[in-house]
């Protein structure tokens, strides 16, 4: 049997920005199964049918480019395959290609986020300036201080923000953080805020394949 | 596709902050989204209590897809939010909304419940109280929102007729229907309400407590039932002839969260042959119908394929039932077993439980296992036409411990007609034989122990039942059994556990009390009782306030012997199954005499009469 690595974009938006990241595993079960694909499943006692997700989105956070792979036991036409998951998934978790994976996800170095929040922009500039953005961050080992400013990239103030951080599995820095370290600056709530994550971009640069 | 975009904004701003999110925001694969433009009918479904409990539930699987199969009817998902969502939905000034939409449900032209159980009462005032709707039908005066209830509590929906504007009495395949093109008619020709309960008060199954009059005797008992015109005498349950070609859903809504019960399921029967005295469900969904093997085998499919599930469930009062058994069993695990689907298979019987049978199910799952012999005697158990012996008991454990099964949960009844101390101490004796059972077993496992947990049950007495009549034991009665129970029980390996008395008592005076029980479950709504089923949300103490502020006796309602001739409170309403029968099996009860199932000869229930045909000849 050939074993045909794949790898789907898909966009988790609106209703779908509140499935956790432990439930989209079955939701792309489901779908996969639903879409009658042929999967490969692994091997031993217990199968299990291989999805593997690139980057966890934070529950809550918007997603147009994310990232899965699983393993094809036939040769299929992308658009086939894109077609075929778009009409097992949920509304608003959306194939957007299907590929063959180019890069690992030991690759991925950063992401770009959009945000939009209702604050005052004059305020949130003047954040920014700030010599250091220090905010907690939990890790395995319990919580730690890192300094946000050297690590953002790309920071654009408009009607909508939007900067990179640090993604991948070594050092992930999430976006709300650095609104948390807003609101302890201005004082202010944010009683509106929405995280999107745009893109994804490996060490070298340009964008996850 | 419509979508209300402006709920979804206030959503937004908090939905990160209540427990598991994705319950309360719908849009998952297998619901149904319609274009409001199009729609003339709109229907909230609502089940009284949390996205998990009601998610699990096939009836409201089966009435979803029915309605949304009609183009211009949209029926949606409610459920009844937690604490913190709820608070958090009062404090924004949110109202309850339905899933798919997300709009309003106090917009809709039906709000419609189904009522599982009795402890949901005050769940379904909470839930028509935050979606805006004022709780008393009396206060509601314009057409829509209709307030309808189904489910098996509405055989006496009499304590929920100050709050409801029509009950749907039976199966709902059609009814519902029916109900909907009604509101259709009477929407486009500017029908009132009041129009409109006449007109569906005259459709078979249909249930319109409004033009119901009733007066009360000096002691307390129902004087007399009366109808207005034009709703009938007696209102009479609906059933499905040709249950074969009933629909059947092709698709369920696939919860995001894994909820207990996450999986596919297929209706095999419906109706139950066997006539336990105790047992309402035995009688009120009469008669046995039952699907063909192949008719469940292409439903399971189609079930399966469109879900992307990899778990099916039979569901039916009893499945060991089924004619052909075997043949479905084999049938269906030969396609699950294939297809990686694992096949799950409640409410087995235990006389009917067999090496073959065990097979099937045990090369698909291994857990614990349960059989409910119900009483401990055999005496007790011919009393309430269990008909189990102790034999089959002990030859489904042997089957069981041999298949490497090591944990047996029996469950039990206290409280029961005639029970005395000797049917208590047999319940203890038979769990110790089928410890001894165990050690009987010469290829068991050295260095395991049986285990065997014992629940004990409070016994409740049912309208709709041999055992409307009788009383149920006092708390000092079951309490005391409840302690015989563990000063017997020695053996380590038994582990006894019981139900909260409370519990079944307030069960008891729900399930048999009349439209005056009303106002107590108003005013301990009021207090605050709301997730009655929840241990942590049961406030015992605010239901007695509220009875005692009424000036009810919650003791007049379960602990009374009623007599044969008193008047129910829910008598105008005609389950097929006729009084004379409950009567002349309350009498054999005494006596101790057991009647045969209905496969081994017809006892002429009633339901033959009723709806005519040969409605258990072709069993
Ligand atoms: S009519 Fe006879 S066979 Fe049918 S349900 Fe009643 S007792 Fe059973």
């Amino acid at each position: 049997m050939p074993n045909v690595n794949t790898r789907v974009f898909f966009s988790k938006t609106d209703r779908a920005k509140y499935i956790s990241h432990l439930d989209l595993y079955r939701v792309f079960q489901r779908a996969i199964i639903k879409s009658k694909l042929p999967v490969w499943y692994t091997e031993g006692f217990n199968p299990r049918l291989y999805i593997q997700f690139m980057l966890p989105l934070s529950l809550g956070q918007e997603g147009l480019r994310e990232a899965a792979d699983f393993r094809l036991t036939e040769e299929i036409p992308p658009e086939e395959v894109t077609e075929r998951l778009n009409a097992s998934l949920p509304l608003d978790l959306r194939i957007t290609e299907t590929s063959v994976p180019v890069m690992k996800n030991t690759d991925i170095a950063e992401a770009e986020y959009k945000i939009e929040a209702e604050l005052s922009r004059e305020k949130f500039a003047e954040f920014a300036q700030s010599e250091k953005i220090l905010v907690e961050k939990k890790t395995k080992k319990g919580i730690s201080e890192v300094d946000l400013k050297p690590n953002i990239k790309n920071l654009e103030i408009s009607d909508k923000i939007t900067l990179r951080l640090p993604a991948g599995n070594e050092f992930n820095l999430n976006p709300a953080l650095l609104f948390e370290a807003f609101e302890k600056f201005s004082g202010e709530k944010i009683s509106r805020i929405k995280i999107t994550r745009t893109r994804i971009f490996a060490k070298n640069g340009e964008e996850f394949k | 596709m419509y979508r209300n975009d402006e709920m979804m904004k206030k959503l937004d701003e908090f939905l990160l902050d209540v427990q598991k999110p994705s319950r309360y925001i719908g849009g998952e694969s297998g619901s149904v989204f319609k274009d409001k433009e199009n729609v003339d009918v709109r229907f909230a479904f609502c089940f009284p209590d949390t996205y998990e409990i009601g998610m699990s539930h096939l009836g409201m699987k089966i009435l979803y897809g029915l309605k949304n199969r009609v183009p211009n009817y949209w029926c949606e998902r409610v459920f009844m939010p937690l604490p913190d969502m709820e608070q958090k939905m009062r404090e924004r000034n949110i109202p309850l909304y339905a899933l798919e939409s997300l709009d309003p449900i106090k917009d809709f032209d039906f709000i419609g419940f189904t009522i599982q159980y009795e402890l949901c009462y005050t769940t379904i005032l909470e839930m028509l109280d935050l979606a805006g709707v004022p709780v008393l039908a009396s206060e509601r005066t314009s057409l829509t929102p209709i307030i309808m209830g189904g489910g098996p509590c509405v055989c006496n929906a009499e304590p929920l007729c100050d709050f409801f504007d029509l009950f749907a009495i039976g199966e709902g395949e059609e009814m519902n229907l029916e109900l909907m093109r009604l509101m259709e008619e009477c929407k486009k020709n500017g029908l009132t309400k009041a129009e409109f309960l006449e007109k569906a008060a005259q459709i078979e199954g249909i249930y319109v407590p409004s033009l119901y009059d009733i007066s009360y005797n000096e002691d307390g008992t129902v004087q007399k039932i009366t109808a207005k015109a034009p709703a009938p005498e007696q209102v009479k349950k609906r059933v499905i002839k040709d249950f074969d070609s009933v629909y059947s859903p092709d698709n369920f809504v696939v919860p995001f969260t894994d909820i207990v019960h996450n999986r596919a399921v297929v209706e095999v029967l419906r109706g139950c042959i066997r006539g336990c005295r105790f047992c309402q469900a035995g009688f009120i969904y009469r008669p046995f119908r039952e699907k063909k093997t192949d008719t469940v085998l292409n439903q399971t499919k189609t079930l399966c394929e469109n879900t992307g599930y990899d778990e099916v469930s039979l569901s039916s009062l009893s499945t060991s039932d089924f004619s052909d058994i075997e043949g479905l069993l084999s049938t269906l695990t030969a396609y699950t077993s294939k297809n990686r689907i694992n096949l799950s298979l409640p409410s087995l019987r235990v006389d009917r439980f067999n090496e073959k049978i065990f097979e099937e199910i045990s090369s698909v799952r291994k857990s614990g296992l349960t059989f409910a012999p119900e009483a401990g005697t055999q005496r007790l158990r011919d009393v309430i036409n269990k008909n189990i012996k102790e034999s089959d008991v002990l030859k489904g454990v042997k089957i069981a411990f041999e298949g490497g099964y090591t944990a047996i949960k029996l469950y039990f009844m206290l409280g029961l007609p005639t029970e005395t101390d000797d049917d208590i101490r047999g319940i203890y004796a038979l769990a110790k034989t089928v410890i001894d059972e165990y050690y009987q077993n010469p290829n068991r496992k050295k260095g395991k122990s049986p285990s065997v947990s014992v629940s004990l049950s409070t016994f409740i007495p049912k309208p709709f039942t041999p055992f409307e009549f009788e009383p149920q034991a006092s708390e000092a009665e079951i309490k005391r059994k409840q302690k015989l129970m563990t000063d017997i029980c020695v053996d380590k390996k038994i582990n006894i556990s019981w139900s909260k008395y409370d519990v079944s008592l307030l069960e008891a005076v729900l399930a048999r009390g009349d439209r005056r029980v009303g106002k107590a479950i108003y005013l301990a709504w009021k207090k605050g009782c709301v997730l009655d089923g929840w241990d942590e949300y049961f406030d015992f103490g605010k239901w007695k306030e509220a009875f005692a502020e009424c000036g009810l006796s919650m003791s007049f309602y379960a602990n009374r012997t009623r007599s044969y001739e008193e008047i129910a409170p829910w008598s105008h309403i005609n389950m097929l199954v006729s009084h004379d029968f409950f009567v002349e099996e309350n009498k054999r009860a005494h006596e101790g005499t057991t009647t045969p199932n209905c496969r081994e000869k017809c006892s002429n229930c009633g339901v033959i009469k009723n709806i005519g045909g040969e409605c258990c000849k072709k069993i």
